[in-house]
């Protein structure tokens, strides 16, 4: 995943991979994976509140805009802008709004499924943090007179243990869509 | 094609058939017949600042290089080969001196220019078989910009772009003239919503109304908090030239707190002082409007709000435009970007940047809640039961053509165009009324180009 750089990240954690993919019976691995897996329900589940808890103070949530550049240009999304470029208070406001009556977008809410695959789990050099790499595949279904949308993304997290837990310190998704097939993302990925 | 003048005449009274905004046929006569002709927005100077920048945008289904050449000159091109019509760039942004077609590798320049032609000798006996000289790619018909904002129609004869924004020029300048260098625009970011182009235009020009039902989730959880249904009747809207839009009524306080009021550090505010006409201080100092959502006539956009960007009492202004690109009778796709004057300070822009996404664009708190209208709008008018109903499109207006309330009088209201406080349907009455104009008149036949034979355009039968 090539390094992109957004005006609003500064404050995030710049810790990089070290070495290989861990061995998929390596527990810090397998930790990492179960994570992502649980994360995925309470995606699933809209269980907003939930899962911003397992968000740390410092989070740097960023999601680029992919565009289509000739081959030798060396970048793939777009100068300076983002679908998603947050930090906790802005995540916590699409949370809350999400907790009001009026968020009609999700009223009736979608049903939503995660997929979640190719995870792959590298040491940084901090023992606390780890680096996790993965494929999400969102399906999103509302009503019954439309069809249903599908964004797929790469993501790549810092993970970091905490007194409560393990939690997301930063996440970059790489979505595959230029134009994105969906009405918005009232979701997360 | 059916007969559509009942339609038309519907839609002057301020009476929508609602299957307007889900009609095979009708799409059918506006692309013609609007896109036929309209300016239409295709970038921002500010994209493509170097020689050989480009970026690639559609106008319909039509493809158009818009670069930057050698010389700095910003220009359109309709982005076929001339040779068997493969698309020449491929990439939707980059920098480039030439496009080569990958297909059998005829070149061109930045400015258009024909300048490689493999085995032109052996192949077409050179000059004598296929003039290569003076041959470039299609231009695009019409090419004019306005404060940046490059524009593209589709009819040679168009009038001239100032005249076509007419007096909405004036309320253009507050979005993008805020320092003598302008605006830059980020994105854009793109997405499509299974909704009729219409709608979002319509809504941008002046739905006051919606704001406090569709957005009070973002006043619930401390956002923005201008759209209170009280607040929000207090603004007003105005219509002038190809364009209009609405404002909200700034509380008490002479031009500096105003501006200031909406998050404008005072160094940005002294630039807006050296720019702005006098009456376009008067709007804001005197009259106490703030200008907000807008629409130009057919398909662009923008935005300017000033929500909460972190856990203080401070707002910040951002400024976006957005295109409603019609893909289909029931589908657009919406291209936003974020704009900002490209003099403010380094940290304002950061910020207005966060305060664009928290609110607008592909994941924006309020304009979630707008497509989630805007598509179910497009879907129910899709059968036969939308044909049977007219949609009442005639809010400010008594039953027998009086206004509600009367229009502001220019000392109450210094912008150009006519404005009235309060919640109304002027605008997209105003909106409609042109596409029904559009609809009515027929599009002239448009030239063709026979590639290296003909080295004359010639008119040919319409498509
Ligand atoms: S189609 Fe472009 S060179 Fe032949
Ligand atoms: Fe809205």
């Amino acid at each position: 995943m090539r390094a992109v750089r957004s005006p609003l990240g500064a404050h995030a954690s710049p810790l990089l991979r070290t070495g290989r993919s861990l061995p998929f019976c390596d527990e810090r691995h397998q930790r990492a994976h179960q994570w992502l897996v649980d994360e995925a329900w309470l995606l699933d589940a809209q269980a907003y509140e939930e899962w911003l808890d397992l968000l740390t103070e410092d989070i740097h949530y960023l999601m680029p805009v992919r565009v289509t550049t000739a081959l030798g240009a060396g970048y793939d999304t777009s100068p300076g802008m983002a679908h998603f470029d947050e930090d906790k208070y802005s995540l916590s406001r699409r949370v809350a709004r999400f907790l009001t009556e009026h968020a009609w977008t999700e009223d009736p809410p979608s049903r939503l499924r995660h997929h979640l695959g190719n995870v792959r789990t590298f040491a940084t050099e901090e023992p606390d943090h780890l680096v996790v790499d993965s494929a999400t595949l969102l399906y999103r279904s509302r009503g019954d007179v439309r069809e249903a949308s599908v964004v797929s993304a790469g993501r790549e997290d810092l993970l970091r243990r905490t007194p409560h837990g393990w939690k997301l310190a930063r996440r970059t998704v790489m979505v595959d869509d230029a134009v994105i097939r969906m009405q918005n993302l009232a979701i997360f990925l | 094609m059916a007969d559509q003048s009942g339609v038309l005449a519907d839609v002057r009274r301020g009476m929508i058939p609602a299957h307007i905004y889900n009609d095979r046929e009708l799409f059918e006569l506006e692309k013609q017949r609007v896109f036929g002709r309209a300016w239409v927005f295709v970038a921002h100077e500010s994209e493509i600042p170097q020689p050989g920048d480009y970026v690639v945008r559609r106008v319909l289904q039509d493809s158009f290089i818009v670069a930057r050449d050698e010389k700095g000159v910003v220009r359109a091109h309709f982005n076929m080969c001339l040779h068997r019509g493969m698309q020449v760039c491929r990439a939707e942004m980059g920098n480039a001196s030439h496009f080569r077609c990958p297909y059998h590798g005829w070149s061109y320049r930045n400015d258009g220019r024909l300048v490689g032609l493999p085995f032109h000798q052996e192949a077409y006996g050179g000059e004598a078989g296929f003039r290569r000289k003076g041959r470039r790619l299609l231009p695009a018909p019409n090419l004019a910009s306005y404060n940046g904002l490059v524009f593209l129609s589709m009819d040679p004869d168009a009038e001239p772009l100032e005249e076509f924004l007419g007096d909405f020029r004036f309320y253009l300048d507050y979005y993008t003239r805020q320092s003598p260098t302008g605006i830059e625009l980020r994105g854009p970011q793109r997405w499509r919503v299974k909704a009729n182009w219409k709608i979002g235009a319509e809504n941008f020009a002046g739905d006051m109304y919606h704001t406090p039902q569709t957005h009070i989730s973002v006043v619930e959880i401390g956002l923005f908090r201008e759209p209170k249904a009280q607040k929000r009747k207090d603004g007003c809207t105005y219509w002038a030239g190809n364009g209009g839009g609405t404002t909200y009524k700034l509380p008490p306080g002479d031009l500096d707190e105003r501006f200031r009021y909406v998050g404008y550090p005072q160094q940005m505010v002294d630039r807006m002082k050296q720019m702005f006409s006098a009456d376009q201080l008067r709007v804001v100092g005197d009259d106490g409007f703030m200008i907000s959502a807008a629409s130009v006539y057919p398909n662009l956009s923008f935005v300017h709000n000033w929500p909460r960007v972190a856990d203080s009492d401070d707002v910040l202004p951002f400024i976006s435009l957005r295109q409603w690109q019609p893909i289909s009778e029931d589908e657009t796709e919406v291209l936003s970007w974020f704009a900002v004057d490209a003099e403010a300070p380094e940290e304002f822009k950061a910020l207005s940047y966060k305060a664009y996404l928290m609110c607008f664009g592909s994941t924006g708190m309020f304009e979630q809640d707008d497509v989630e209208n805007w598509v179910s709008l497009t879907s129910t008018a899709a059968g036969s039961m939308a044909r049977r109903l007219l949609l009442n499109s005639r809010m400010g207006l008594l039953e027998d053509g009086a206004e509600v309330v009367p229009a502001l009088t220019c000392d109450q209201f210094h912008g150009p165009g006519v404005a009235h406080a309060g919640y109304g349907e002027y605008n997209q009455r105003e909106l409609l009324n042109r596409w029904a104009d559009d609809l009515e008149r027929p599009a002239k036949p448009a030239p063709t180009l026979e590639v290296g034979v003909g080295e004359q355009a010639r008119v040919g039968s319409p498509a």
